[in-house]
């Protein structure tokens, strides 16, 4: 049984796939879209989030700390990761969760029984998501997981950016009911300014598992900057236009709920200019991309379906 | 009171007016009576200069019995003013709650000084000496009318001779009272016609005027005059004791519907308005769809028209969609479509299999468990049968606990969480027999102190044998009895067992001098948060979960194993309604890491922020498993991104939710669809937000309305999650 590292599993998930789904949030990523809204995602290694606002000055941290990470001054609490060795002995004994890791080692198995505490839930159309992250950077694991869930009768959706050779691709066809796929830009160019890689296998991948006869929802994140024009977007729908197993194109607008993820990963914030198009401008792309023949629709932005909470604060 | 003329006539216009006269009379109401942690109820206030006290029969200045009541009622409906809205379909308003006025509302010579010790101890809400909640049989009072029920009185006054002629003469003057209140909003409604220039309104004030003038005597026949004699009775019902239990609302009013439609006197239109107009008069609770006594589905158009008409109507409402196997999907939906594009809080949806199974448990048939119908804050009733208390007895589990630590603390030479277990059970059982003596007293008493003089007439047998409904007027006495603070007593015990016993990171001694400090200092800040961070109630397979299934399996036995001394069957259900912050400046700190006075958690409601992820399916889950299990409810309250409003497939996962709660065991489902930016800003400055609602608990209500105590409440709920 294949093990993987994780960030999260979010139960009643409603926006990455259809219905009702558990989303397995894998850790690790070959892209590096500028814009990215799950930064610790991003690393493939277990981390540490700090969130000063939340520490009690207990000093805990300090006291146990084995490698000198940990350390408080005037301007309180200072964490130095070229020492820290992620052992979490901090995490566990900081009871505020002013430090958070993320990325925990779970085996296939477990990460299904998971899946299936919410299995009254699923029908007629929900199940299970393997997001992240790339999950093909876990392939395996993601594989296992999917295969586990198939057996049980329930949905598999994957969510990947399919920038992998076909052979790292094709195992996943046997297991995945719905592949949810990005195309940021057709623009190659312009898709590796973005992201760091190109889009040729991406879209390569695309036509192959459409002509396995594989489900596939294509999402573009749409961003003011890198993708808002109408021709932008009218490119990536002619190329959807010919797929005949493309279940519908999603835009989705830029949302900026991630950038004070960063600051807590001791990484930069993206750029401070992007932003997401304007309500008419959105409509105006999907209008574009209809034109095509093609499903559109507009994701409702922040929606969670959850409520309105981030993590408990333990105000 | 009378509206000037306006322009626009057409029901969408008139309901536009009624709707923005109902938001300046709520803030009326905020502005001269101050902010209500409750329900709306429809009451209006009356005229600045309207002064009316009622008259002690006691010596402590308040009024009781049947001549207390009675002369009260009788001289404040001749003196309660007339209200006609040539607007509206239905004539009146109530301004004023009797039962508020009351100095003292129990009498003294039924003293229970004996019990106040434990209520204070284990943070008991007695419910002795309060009235109504339990649920009237409209179709008595439409089948009758005001004078038929007169004729009955009259008849079984005659039967029982004099021994009973006081409880008769009063119902008799009740009734008497009642129409003249009536007839004199008959005459109000006739000046105002005269005055009357619109046409339109004209010909709806002649109308308002001829249906009500025969109201006065007889019977309902049409829609307009079933829908206006439903709303006399739940204002003047209002008026005695502020009773709020609806009915059966779409099979009460079909026949009327359907006679008018056959005899084209009305279209759907004209229903929809009537309909819009009994629901803004009032929001009492009524059930929409469920089974008949022999399972088949009661969903009709008239279940359909009433939800168009809360829909059109858009103020705070509070309709049950009762979900059965053989529910109309139609209807559901159309409720779940209404909750998620209102953003209202309505409908409710109240889970039929459970519901009856459970009090089909209680030796009841089938036939009789599923006209139990879901008619108010939480709670079921059986209309005209049985008699509840429902929603005003409740017991603080965590105060129980607290109890029992205590004491654990002080006595054990060894405290042990089976010690613990121990002493908790036998302080709840304490507790629980504390509440079954304060019930029977209010059995044995409560029709010397206020007899329900409108109810009864409305329900079967008070008037057929001359008993109060309390004190033998019905067969079924089915008395309620809540737990409150289930997650705090449940997430408590995780705490201790893991962080204590399992951990031993912390001593039960220094455990208990940190919660007798309520956490001081940053240590105590560390304990507090170490205890909070413990495994609990709604995680999924938790310690927190199976501490919760075995609080409230325990309570359940216990309130079940016995009836009351008296003989009373009690029924157990988990809800603390809007006292979550009365029942939380009672609490010191517990080991949940909750400080002292800080709100108890909701109902049967994980804490707010129970997961990160706060999944609601996780929330569906645990309240489903904790279900007592007799026919009384331990709802959901969910609170929702409103984003689902942007999407199609929002109906579909709010109604998987909803449905998978009630397969899974649930009985009664609420959710808030609520903007977090919007809830922010309407915390900052209410009066810029008039018309959100918000599902406080079993009741919807104007956020404005709310005191800052308990909007904040509402808010940490709302944005830290369920």
């Amino acid at each position: 049984m294949s093990s993987g590292l994780i960030t999260h599993i979010q139960r009643f998930s409603v926006h990455d796939g259809p219905g009702i789904r558990t989303t397995v949030f894998l850790k690790g990523c070959q892209m590096r879209c500028a814009w990215c809204h799950n930064p610790e995602t991003l690393r493939p290694d277990a981390e540490i989030q700090v969130f000063p606002e939340r520490c009690i000055g207990c000093r805990t941290c300090e006291t146990i700390c084995r490698h000198g990470a940990h350390a408080f001054t005037e301007t309180g609490h200072n964490y130095d990761r070229q020492l820290c060795v992620v052992c979490g002995e901090c995490v566990d004994e900081c009871y505020a969760k002013a430090l958070v890791r993320v990325g925990e080692m779970r085996t296939a198995e477990s990460v299904v029984a998971d899946v299936l505490a919410d299995r009254a839930f699923y029908e007629p159309t929900g199940g299970v998501t393997i997001s992240g992250g790339e999950p093909l950077l876990q392939a395996e694991f993601t594989v296992d997981i999917l295969a586990q869930s198939r057996q049980e009768g329930i949905h598999t959706a994957v969510e990947t950016n399919l920038a992998w050779p076909w052979r790292v691709v094709e195992p996943l066809a046997a297991v995945v009911d719905l592949f949810l796929v990005d195309i940021k830009t057709m623009d190659d160019e312009a898709h590796r300014k973005w992201t760091g890689v190109s889009n040729r296998q991406t879209l390569d991948n695309l036509r192959q598992l459409d002509a396995l006869g594989k489900k596939i929802t294509v999402r573009t994140p749409v961003v003011v900057g890198v993708n808002e024009r109408p021709q932008q977007i009218g490119a990536v729908a002619d190329f959807l236009a010919p797929l005949r197993n493309l279940d519908q194109y999603e835009l989705l607008p830029y949302h900026s709920l991630g950038t004070g993820k960063y600051e807590s990963l001791g990484l930069d914030e993206p750029c401070p200019e992007f932003r997401a198009p304007a309500p008419a401008e959105l409509e105006r792309l999907a209008a574009e991309a209809a034109g095509r023949g093609l499903i559109v629709k507009i994701a409702g932005g922040a929606f969670s379906g959850t409520p309105l909470s981030s993590p408990d604060s333990l105000a | 009171m009378i509206d000037s003329v306006c322009e626009q006539t057409d029901y969408a216009s008139r309901l536009e007016h009624l709707r923005r006269r109902k938001e300046v009379q709520t803030r009326e109401k905020l502005d001269r009576q101050g902010p209500m942690d409750e329900d709306d109820y429809g009451m209006v206030l009356p005229p600045a200069d309207f002064c009316w006290k009622p008259k002690a029969n006691h010596p402590n200045g308040s009024f009781y019995g049947l001549e207390g009541w009675c002369d009260n009622f009788c001289d404040l409906l001749e003196h309660h003013p007339v209200y006609v809205d040539p607007m509206d379909a239905l004539a009146g308003r109530y301004m004023v709650l009797l039962n508020r006025l009351r100095e003292c509302k129990w009498p003294p010579q039924y003293d229970y000084d004996e019990l106040k010790p434990e209520h204070a101890r284990y943070g008991i809400i007695s419910g002795i000496g309060n009235d109504a909640h339990f649920a009237p049989d409209y179709q008595i009072g439409l089948e009758l009318g005001w004078g038929g029920l007169l004729a009955k009185v009259r008849k079984f006054r005659d039967e029982h001779g004099p021994e009973k002629a006081a409880f008769f003469d009063a119902e008799e003057r009740v009734i008497l009272a009642i129409q003249g209140w009536i007839t004199r909003t008959v005459e109000a409604i006739e000046t105002a016609a005269e005055q009357e220039m619109n046409p339109v309104l004209l010909d709806n004030l002649r109308e308002m005027a001829e249906v009500n003038r025969r109201l006065i005597e007889e019977p309902p026949r049409t829609l307009r005059e079933a829908c206006q004699w439903i709303a006399w009775f739940n204002m003047v019902s209002r008026i005695y004791n502020r009773d709020g239990a609806g009915g059966q609302l779409d099979e009460l009013l079909r026949p009327y519907y359907e006679r008018d439609r056959q005899e084209g006197r009305i279209d759907d239109e004209d229903a929809i308005f009537l309909l819009a107009c009994l629901l803004l008069n009032d929001p009492h609770y009524y059930q929409l769809g469920g089974p008949a006594p022999d399972g088949r589905d009661q969903t009709s158009e008239l279940s359909f028209l009433i939800l168009e008409a809360g829909h059109r109507l858009k103020s705070t409402c509070n309709l049950t969609i009762r979900v059965h196997d053989g529910l109309d999907p139609r209807l559901l939906r159309k409720g779940v479509e209404c909750l998620i594009e209102d953003r209202k809080a309505w409908p409710r949806f109240s889970g039929d299999k459970a519901l009856v199974e459970g009090f089909m448990r209680n030796g009841y048939p089938a036939e009789l468990a599923r006209r139990r119908i879901a008619v108010g804050c939480h709670w079921m009733a059986l209309p005209g049968l049985e008699y509840t208390m429902n929603d005003t007895v409740k017991i603080n589990v965590a105060k129980v606990l607290m109890v029992a630590f205590d004491e654990m603390i002080q006595k054990d030479s060894a405290p042990s969480m089976e010690c613990l277990w121990q002493r908790f059970e036998d302080h709840l059982r304490r507790a629980v027999l504390c509440v079954a003596r304060g019930i029977d007293l209010q059995l044995d008493h409560q029709h010397e102190n206020e007899p329900e003089l409108v109810l009864n007439l409305l329900t079967h047998g008070p008037i057929e044998r001359g008993l109060n409904v309390t004190n033998g007027g019905v067969n079924l006495y089915n008395m309620c009895v809540d737990g409150a603070a289930l997650a705090n007593a449940a997430d408590s015990l995780a705490a201790l067992e893991y962080r204590v016993e399992q951990q031993g990171r912390v001593t039960w001694q220094d455990l208990a001098d940190c919660l007798e400090g309520n956490y001081p200092g940053v240590d105590g800040e560390r304990t507090r948060l170490m205890m909070r961070t413990a495994p609990h109630y709604g995680e999924g397979d938790s310690l927190g979960d199976q501490w919760a299934l075995k609080v409230s399996r325990l309570f359940t036995q216990l309130v079940t194993e016995q009836p009351t001394p008296g003989g009373r069957r009690m029924i157990p259900g988990w809800f603390s309604w809007a006292d979550t912050l009365r029942l939380g400046e009672q609490l010191g700190a517990t080991p949940d890491g909750r400080r002292a006075g800080e709100p108890i958690a909701h109902g049967a409601n994980p804490r707010p922020g129970f997961r990160d992820d706060g999944a609601a399916t996780a929330l569906v889950k645990a309240i489903a498993a904790v279900q007592p299990g007799y026919g009384n409810t331990a709802p959901v309250q969910l609170e929702l991104d409103p984003c689902i409003a942007q999407d199609e497939a929002a109906v579909d996962i709010v109604s998987r939710l909803i449905t998978t709660h009630f397969e899974l065991g649930g009985t009664l489902f609420n959710v808030n669809i609520v903007d977090a930016d919007q809830i922010l800003a309407a915390h900052k400055d209410p009066s810029l937000y008039p018309d959100l609602v918000v599902r406080v608990t079993g009741f919807t209500a104007y956020f404005a309305n709310l005191s800052p105590r308990f909007r904040q409440l509402v808010v940490d709920r709302l944005i830290r999650g369920a």
